[in-house]
């Protein structure tokens, strides 16, 4: 969190390096002009001087406090006005916002995660967040999956993990090339592949409406509980103070009593995949 | 070579069969191996076998006229194939193909739709109740896979 009193005000952060990941997807390295943290999962806001502001979920380890990372898909006018900025530009961040992922939940568990597309995002700063706190967790397991080869964003970083003891990463496109040689099709598909121990588990959730639609009912049939499915929900957040009700879902506000929920906490709620 | 009982209990698809049932496939199954990128069998083909790969990787795909074949996706270890080789008129849609060095169960199709059908051997309705639930599984994982994917590919 900074010191700034204003919460609608934005801190300046200076764009140090812009990483291209992927045809459509860069990462955006900042440096706020204050000590900024944040706590795995928490989203901020941020505004681009004269264009807009736009909700997004840090994908930098929430252990570093100089700089910030997001990972930005290029989708509407502000992503696309980001996608032409270069180091040197400046920025505005709000928060953090709303509740992360309860990290202290997840100790002594196997932690299986099934990420698609730009929901890597935020899965590689909760990837972060466990490999500091690996020796009290049995397993990570990253499922992942894209459209294509060229569409898998973090590739230093998934070699990188690849190596690390105690986590395992498979990874899955739909439209493979010639050079692919994990799997093939949907992220759900990788659920067959995994071996966990189902009781002392957590899944996570995170990446387009369809993926978690989807990955939830593979999750429920290979016996995981509601409460062990954690589920990374983007809705339009807007003030992220829960005041506009741009991300209402049922009783909640995506901003502020999310974005991360448990199934158990959603499953009632109407319309949570669209 | 006939399969032992622990090859079955290590898969996702058998882990819930009793010795007595496993037994009994085991008597109708074979193990066979596949070398990398050995063709198992074809799209449009009568089959005579079902098949749950116990080791390696298998890509399923589909060949459409004038085009090479399309990849569409990969069946994981303890997985079943060729589940249409005991629904009626037992022919492949998809072909599928060994993408590192392959091992297999083959089950009889035609011996084990007869267990299915409790026309011979356990005399118990169970087991084909058992199995074809498995079986339905593995098509409505097949099925949500697939709209999955068709949502993708449409950008939807």
């Amino acid at each position: 969190m900074s010191d700034n009193p204003n919460i609608y005000k934005p801190i300046r952060a200076k764009l140090l390096e812009v990483i291209t990941e992927s045809p459509t997807i860069k990462t955006f390295v900042m440096e706020p002009e204050e000590d900024f943290s944040f706590k795995t999962g928490e989203f901020i806001e941020l505004t681009v001087d004269g264009i807009g502001e736009a909700p997004f979920t840090p994908s930098s380890s929430p252990l570093e406090t100089k700089k910030i990372e997001v990972t930005v898909m290029k989708t509407g006018y502000v992503t696309e006005y980001m996608h032409n900025m270069k180091a040197g530009e400046t920025l505005g961040i709000r928060g953090p916002f709303g509740r992360g992922y309860p990290i202290e939940k997840f100790y002594d568990k196997e932690v299986l995660i099934l990420g698609g597309g730009c929901g890597f995002a935020p899965i590689r700063s909760l990837l972060y967040s466990l490999a500091a706190i690996s020796d009290k967790l049995r397993k990570v397991t990253l499922c992942y999956g894209s459209k294509t080869p060229d569409e898998c964003i973090y590739k230093p970083y998934v070699e990188q993990l690849r190596n690390t003891p105690k986590f395992e990463v498979l990874r899955t496109v739909d439209i493979p090339d010639e050079t692919w040689n994990e799997s093939v099709g949907v992220a759900t598909v990788l659920l067959d592949k995994v071996k966990v121990d189902i009781k002392n588990s957590v899944a996570v959730c995170c990446g387009p409406p369809i993926m978690m639609k989807f990955g939830t009912i593979r999750l429920l049939e290979l016996g995981f509980n509601d409460d062990q499915i954690y589920l990374s929900m983007e809705k339009n957040m807007s003030c992220g103070l829960g005041k506009c009700g741009h991300c209402m879902m049922g009783k909640y506000f995506v901003c502020k009593d999310g974005p991360v929920f448990t199934y158990d906490e959603l499953k009632n709620t109407p319309s949570i995949w669209e | 070579m006939k399969p032992k009982i622990e090859d079955f209990k290590n898969t996702r698809f058998f882990e819930n069969f009793n010795d007595k049932h496993l037994e009994m496939i085991a008597n109708i199954s074979s193990i066979k191996k596949f070398k990398v990128e050995e063709i198992i069998f074809e799209q449009y083909k009568e089959l005579s076998e079902l098949y749950v790969l116990l080791e390696g990787s298998i890509s399923l795909g589909i060949s459409l006229p004038q085009r090479k074949r399309i990849h569409l996706s990969t069946i994981e270890e303890g997985q079943l194939f060729s589940w249409t080789a005991v629904f009626h008129p037992y022919i492949s849609t998809a072909w599928v193909m060994a993408v590192t060095p392959v091992k297999v169960i083959a089950i009889d199709a035609k011996k084990i739709q007869k267990e299915i059908n409790n026309a011979s051997g356990l005399n118990d309705c169970e087991f084909g109740f058992k199995f074809m639930k498995k079986i339905a599984q593995t098509v409505s994982h097949r099925l949500n896979d697939t709209r999955f994917q068709l949502i993708n590919q449409l950008s939807l």
